[in-house]
């Protein structure tokens, strides 16, 4: 015999309570006992109780009541009746059990005696067939589990073989037998809110009794205090926040000693994480609410120590049945992949699975799905952009056949890349650096750069820069392919624009010559312009992007920036009045650059011909300083790695037919302005010689290039219908066709031909020799000598090859001079000090690369003071008899480099937060909501699925 | 304007326009084109050097620095001395690699090792006054000298070392330029079955030298380890017997080399009583063109030795460069020498009894010398070797005149014209001003020295090639007629070392690359 008694607790909840009311009432088996109570309800709730079951059986308690308190009252005040066998029905005000729902957890009850506590298939209030929860489960750092995925429809697909052995349940329609309640002590009131429940039936768990989920038994759940339907008086914390605190309170009471600490350590490391993630996301109030719930729990352990006192007993005993309920600990890698995927879609990481409102996540289009119906590696190889990386990727792997594989990279621009993303990191941090003949000067920030990205392909620095560098073609065609979608409509189009872009003379120059910075500023380009036209349209966050992008670019190439400031200048004046917003977003994307590389750039405008130089080695050999004016017209920059002028011909032929084109004038008349700003640059630019280098016009010419290839590509739709309109003119299109595919056929062969190396080679020999290396005690260098064209070139090594960014940094004048007196004196054969000199400054090797020459290596030899190591084909190796101590480093740090690159790190976060797309969106849904008409979700389901009342 | 941006060419037109614009001006700052000048090396003066008189024991010795050098500067003259202990350890700790086992069975080979003194050396003669000549004849058993200049002292610091017996199986003039400590020395001449051919090894540095001396006989390289391994202390100096090392050739070729440190070589050949004496001159290292210069105009034996060291067969053409010309002598054009080998030509019949200089080729690196031999009952016999231009200017520090002897510069500029100046600097009283001497292209040109005033007893000879001038070689024969027969020692003009050409240095990080 079975007594019942249902208990509603009703708090303001009036808009569901009525319907709640009539479903109790509507029970296919009666209910034994109804009692009501009303936690100060200002809305009438109490009303529509006291209605509903008499004003007897109507409690009424302070607003500040919780809900566990409120059944504990009830339950005080019920008296037993010794006969039955009593049982409990816990039901909230904005909870709707389907009419057979409590005849049905009888049934499982009497099916299942082990059965203490039982509960119903949870729907949603409004969309009815929207599953909320069939049983709840915790992971160890308590994030809530449902098992379900968001939004998903009921079919039946969770309902099993009838009865579900579950962790816990939802109190909202929970049955529990009333000897266990009381065995329990129910509900723990130090739980006003939220995770009751799952400390409820963990500790029934632990003490044997069965939690069973009943599918049969049907509840529709408006989740009100979670979903924030309603104001909470219980407490005035943010409800997510003290869900959060009470998930890891309930975890760490429950746990057994040695799983708490592990879970205590899970958890620190997990929430901070979690902060994280949550600021990436720009949920700052999410990231707080994570920090603030794990604070208030860890800085009051007085709390958690009473609350593990009472779940003592039994509680290791019985953890063995929970915790194979748990959610296993591979699902968070599984959710933390989700979120990066969700990240990468665009969506911001936001960690919803499990989430009380998971179901109320605007809905994507539900349509793009069904039109994936064809296999992931069917769309990649169908796709024109994906063919046209792998046939680029193609021409390559042929031209630079000596380059793919071998032992060191280096030459040209390119010192030999040594080292790993760890040296590289050092490099930039730190403030004196013991390289060459020691140096106080900042590291420039594209060792930053390329740490990162070093970082990125598991501290590899030659991967990074041979992916980079060589990889620079099939990279440009896929970023110039995927920037021009929202410019160009017409596909084909976009693939001759990207195929001629990613194999213009630039990029074979960059390549051939070593130039890491322009290869990536190449690669970046296409970028830009997509982002400029963004910004144009006035876009705040594309702005950010741009700016991000555009330090990164001028990291390498800093004459990049004053030909976009000119540009974005000639921007400002013809659109700012157009737009609202397009000033600002052009302020933002021209002062980041500025912001993240403050003082490199201030340094160089000290020195203005540096601009005009990029980042590595600067050779006279690496650029042609009579380049003539057909080179430049050309786009060709001279310099090793050009194929013929000519190759670009049909280029400029095509776009200069697109200027007879009337539609999209105005595109092509800015294409061409483009190209005349970037020609007019360029010959600026290839006319001047900095520090006795002749600049290279690479980057200005990729900037005329890529004005003129939108200029050309723009207008290209209209050559379908020109054909269709005649003989003559389609043979006419027909001409234009194969001139306009001339370019990037003829450059490609030509690249392929000549090949893509030289002075850029495969297997450069270290310039560290490895009995130096061996040899030398730390800080001790190695003086290399290299004679060419009757200079002796010299560098210092210490007791490593020098690193990519080494070779920018400045070594103090006065020993750079006395230096070079010595090496030159020493060089000579006039006897003297000199080799004295050297081992001042810790020169204990003095290393002449082969084949040697054999005056120099007669005149070291004749040296005193040096003592022959080796000599051979491949090079000599000298001593110094003396030992040459390394220099002691200068005493002291430099604190405004460490305050600068602590400020640096924290502009560039924000400015990749503010750049990054995120859920801002998001959170204008989380507000207070007081009606659910308010919403526009709920506006747009309200016709459809309202079962009836 | 509307109208011409609303044609269709208009666009089209304005483009060409700036295209255009834009090619007149890069085509007019287009620079002219500049021609690359190799930047060129700056003389500078040497600062310091050091020379090995190898046995000056009875001898006379003679150290010049040429006048004209400004500033401070001295140079000294002393007896080799172990380096005191502290510095030994340090070195001896820095050396690379020890291999006392060889060391070991090559002092065995030792026929007597220079007794160290410590301390107990006479004091170092100082000199400090540039533009003197300094000589001095040197009891015998003296330990090789030392000479070291710095400073003033050093630019163009020379020395030599000349011994003149009457009799005995010594008889002869025997003279040596002192030599720079070096890691490589080459020398050419007869092998020990025909002369008694002694190394003399000095190592002057702070830092042990690791001796190797490889012979290449007229059969081939004689392969034996025990010249290698030889190790010299600081401060040691040692002579090796060359018939232990390769009892049977009768011509050789010897390498010294060192595999660490430096060392300071020379060959005394003694052919027996009444065949002469003397030292074998450094020849210039292996080269695919070689100059044998400095052979007198005076009657005997021409013997050409010839070693290619490579592994290679080869064929030498031989030029003469005579008084009236230069060309190939009749049947004796070219010359086979065998890999690894040296080989002897006759060149009596071709350039006996004229000053000559020999212009070998070759398409494989090669080294020659050349034996004199002089006239009469007892003979005396001279070498030469191939030897360096001097680009740089030349010294010879002891030159004589006298009843009996005479001095004679052989000069010869095998590929171009040169003029040089001469200068003879006394060794008492001021230097006479210096002399044009002009040599016409492919000629010889023979010089008589007359001794300056004040240089009766000896003077020192400074030539410097004036610019313009193609390069110059040349050597000093010094000639002496005794009743029983001519003695007759010849030097090699060795390039001066009074300048050092300094290159231009650039620090550049781009030295690490090819």
């Amino acid at each position: 015999m079975q007594s019942v008694t249902a208990i509603v607790v009703a708090h303001d909840g009036a808009r569901w309570l009525k319907e709640t009311l009539a479903a109790v009432r509507r029970q296919t088996r009666p209910l034994d006992r109804v009692v009501g109570v009303d936690n100060g309800s200002r809305d009438g709730s109490g009303q529509l109780l006291a209605e509903a079951f008499g004003g007897a059986n109507v409690l009424t308690m302070p607003r500040s009541t919780g809900f566990g308190e409120a059944v504990h009252e009830v339950l005080g005040r019920l008296p037993h009746d010794p006969r039955a066998d009593e049982w409990v029905w816990l039901l909230h005000d904005d909870c709707a059990p389907d009419a057979r729902a409590l005849q049905t957890l009888l049934w499982a009850a009497e099916h299942d005696p082990g059965a203490a506590i039982l509960g119903p298939k949870l729907l949603d209030w409004l969309d009815r067939r929207v599953l909320l929860e069939m049983g709840v489960t915790v992971s160890r750092s308590g994030m809530r589990d449902t098992g379900l995925e968001p939004r998903e429809y009921d079919q039946g697909q969770h309902d099993g073989e009838g009865l579900l052995d579950v962790l816990s349940v939802s109190t909202a329609g929970m049955l529990i037998r009333r000897d266990v309640w009381e065995q329990l002590s129910g509900l723990d009131p130090e739980l006003p809110l939220f995770r009751d429940d799952l400390d409820l039936c963990w500790r029934a768990r632990a003490a044997g009794h069965r939690v069973l989920n009943v599918p049969e038994a049907v509840a529709w759940h408006a989740e009100a205090a979670s979903r924030r339907r309603r104001r909470l008086a219980v407490t005035d914390e943010h409800p997510r926040r003290l869900d959060r605190r009470n998930a890891l309170l309930v975890i760490m009471a429950n746990l057994p000693f040695a799983a708490l600490i592990r879970s205590v350590f899970r958890n620190i490391l997990g929430s901070l994480l979690r902060t994280v993630l949550f600021l990436v996301a720009k949920q700052p109030a999410n990231a707080l609410d994570e920090v603030v719930a794990l604070g208030s729990l860890i800085g009051r352990p007085g709390r958690l120590r009473r609350a593990r006192r009472r779940r003592r007993q039994g509680r290791k005993q019985g953890y063995p049945a929970v915790a194979r309920l748990l959610t296993p600990s591979g699902a968070a890698f599984r959710r933390l992949a989700d979120m990066v995927q969700s990240f990468i879609a665009g969506a911001g990481p936001v960690d919803s699975a499990g989430r009380h409102h998971a179901a109320a996540e605007p809905g994507e289009e539900d349509g793009e799905e069904l039109l994936s119906d064809s296999g992931l590696m069917q769309r990649l190889f169908t796709s024109p952009g994906v063919l046209l990386c792998l046939a680029l990727l193609a021409v390559t792997v042929a031209a630079e056949r000596s380059l793919v594989y071998g032992g060191l990279l280096g030459g040209g621009s390119l010192v030999p890349i040594t080292g790993g993303a760890s040296d590289l990191w050092r490099l930039y941090t730190e403030s004196h650096h013991v390289t060459g003949l020691g140096s106080d000067t900042w590291a420039p920030p594209y060792v930053a750069l390329l740490a990162l990205v070093s970082t990125i392909f598991l501290g590899k620095t030659w991967l990074a820069v041979s992916v980079l560098l060589l990889g620079c073609v099939p990279l440009a065609g896929f970023s110039a392919f995927a920037a021009t979608k929202k410019m160009i409509s017409y596909t084909p189009a976009r693939v001759w624009l990207a195929a001629t872009y990613a194999l213009l003379p630039v990029a074979t120059g960059a390549i051939a010559s070593g130039r890491l910075g322009t290869a990536i500023v190449f690669v970046l380009l296409p970028v830009y312009a997509a982002l400029a036209t963004r910004i144009v349209a006035g876009s705040r966050r594309a702005a950010w992007g741009f700016g991000l992008l555009l330090a990164v670019g001028t990291a390498f190439v800093p004459l990049l920036y004053v030909l976009v400031a000119i540009l974005g200048g000639l921007a400002a004046v013809s659109f700012a009045g157009v737009r609202r917003g397009v000033g600002v977003a052009l302020a933002i994307g021209l002062g980041t650059p500025l912001v993240l590389l403050f003082p490199w750039l201030a340094g160089l405008v000290g020195d203005p011909g540096r601009i005009l130089l990029e980042s590595g080695l600067h050779d006279i050999a690496l650029s042609d300083a009579r380049l003539g004016a057909e080179n430049l017209l050309m786009l060709s920059p001279g310099g090793p790695g050009t194929p013929p002028v000519w190759v670009t011909a049909g280029l400029v032929a095509v776009a200069l037919a697109a200027l007879l084109v009337r539609r999209h004038q105005m595109v092509v008349a800015i294409g061409w302005g483009v190209m005349v700003f970037g020609v007019l640059v360029a010959i600026v630019v290839g006319r001047l010689t900095v520090h006795g280098v002749p600049a290279w016009p690479g980057v200005p010419l990729a900037f005329a290039a890529t004005g003129l290839l939108v200029a050309a590509a723009r207008p290209a739709r209209w050559i379908g219908e020109f054909a269709a309109t005649g003989i003559l003119r389609r043979a006419a299109a027909g001409l234009i066709l194969v001139v306009a595919f001339a370019t990037p056929l003829a450059a490609a062969a030509m690249w392929i031909k000549s090949g893509a190396e030289d002075p850029l080679r495969r297997g450069v020999r270290d310039p560290m020799p490895v009995l130096a290396a061996v040899g030398s005690a730390k800080g001790q260098g190695t003086l290399v000598l290299r004679p060419r064209d009757g200079v002796v070139t010299y560098s210092v090594l210490r007791g490593r090859a020098p690193l990519i960014g080494e070779s920018d940094l400045e070594p103090p004048a006065d020993a750079t001079k006395r230096f070079g007196t010595a090496v030159a004196g020493l060089a000579s054969g006039r006897g003297g000090t000199y080799a004295q000199t050297l081992a001042q400054y810790g020169v204990q090797f003095i290393s002449v690369p082969g084949p040697v020459d054999a005056s120099l290596h007669r005149t070291l030899d004749s040296e005193p003071a040096l003592v022959r190591m080796s000599l051979s084909a491949g090079g000599g190796l000298w001593k110094l008899a003396q030992p040459a101590p390394a220099p002691p480093p200068p005493p002291g740090g430099d604190s405004a480099h460490r305050i600068w690159l602590w400020a640096q790190a924290t502009l560039l976060i924000v400015v990749v937060i503010l750049a990054s797309p995120g859920a801002r969106a998001a959170e204008a849904e989380e507000r207070y909501a007081d009606a659910p008409l308010e919403e526009p979700r709920g506006r747009r389901r309200a016709g459809e699925d309202r079962v009836p009342v | 304007m509307k109208s011409l941006i609303e044609n269709r060419f208009g666009l089209l037109v304005l483009v060409l326009v700036a295209l255009g614009a834009l090619y007149g001006v890069a085509y007019a700052s287009r620079p002219a084109p500049v021609a690359h000048t190799p930047s060129k090396p700056v003389r500078a003066l040497m600062e310091s050097l050091t020379t090995v008189c190898p046995s000056p024991g009875g001898s006379r010795v003679s150290v010049v620095t040429p006048p004209g050098a400004q500033g401070k500067g001295s140079a000294t003259v002393g007896e080799v001395t172990r380096a005191p202990a502290a510095d030994e350890d340090a070195s001896g700790a820095d050396a690379s690699g020890g291999d006392a086992s060889g060391g070991d069975a090559a002092n065995k080979d030792a026929q007597k090792k220079g007794a160290p003194k410590k301390g107990a050396a006479d004091e170092p003669t100082r000199l400090e006054q540039p533009g003197v000549l300094w000589q001095q004849d040197v009891k015998a058993g003296t330990a090789p000298l030392v000479v070291a200049g710095a400073g003033s002292m050093a630019a163009g610091l020379e020395a030599a070392q000349t011994a003149r017996l009457d009799a005995g199986t010594q008889r002869g003039l025997a003279s040596v330029r002192c030599a720079e400590p070096g890691s490589d020395a080459w020398f050419v001449g007869p092998g020990p079955a025909a002369a008694a051919m002694t190394l003399y090894l000095t190592n002057a540095d702070s830092a042990p030298a690791n001796v190797e001396v490889m012979i290449y006989a007229g059969e081939g390289p004689v392969l034996s380890d025990r010249g290698s391994g030889m190790v010299l202390q600081p401060g040691e100096h040692r002579t090796v017997k060359l018939s232990d090392l390769a009892p049977s050739p009768l011509v050789m070729a010897v390498e010294v080399s060192t595999s660490g440190g430096r060392v300071a070589a020379a060959i005394k050949a003694v052919l027996g009583k009444d065949k002469g004496v003397d030292w074998l001159p450094a020849a210039a290292p292996p080269a695919t063109q070689v100059v044998v210069p400095g052979i007198p105009g005076m009657a005997g034996l021409r013997e050409l030795y010839v070693t290619a060291p490579g592994e290679q067969d080869t064929v030498v053409q031989v030029k003469a460069v005579l008084k009236d010309g230069s060309y190939a002598l009749k049947n004796k054009e070219t010359v086979d020498v065998l890999a690894g080998s040296t080989s002897t030509f006759d060149l009596s019949t071709g350039i006996g009894g004229q000053p000559a200089a020999l212009v070998l080729t070759s398409d494989v690196p090669i080294i020659a010398g050349m034996k004199i031999t002089g006239t009469g009952l007892s003979q005396d016999v001279a070498f030469a070797a191939g030897a360096s231009p001097i680009d740089l200017g030349s010294v010879v520090a002891d030159n004589r005149v006298a009843r009996k002897q005479e001095s004679r510069l052989v000069l010869s500029a095998p590929f171009a014209a040169a003029t040089l100046k001469l200068q003879l600097v006394p060794k008492r009283g001021a230097a006479p001003e210096p002399v044009e001497v002009k040599v016409p292209a492919a000629r010889t040109k023979e010089i008589k020295l007359a001794a300056p005033p004040g240089g009766e007893s000896g003077f020192s000879v400074v030539l410097q090639p004036q610019p313009g001038s193609g390069p110059v070689y040349g050597g000093r024969a010094l000639v002496e007629d005794t009743p029983g027969g001519q003695l007759v020692t010849v030097q090699p003009l060795a390039p001066a070392t009074i300048w050092a050409l300094v290159p231009p240095t650039a620090d550049s990080p781009s030295a690490v690359l090819p």
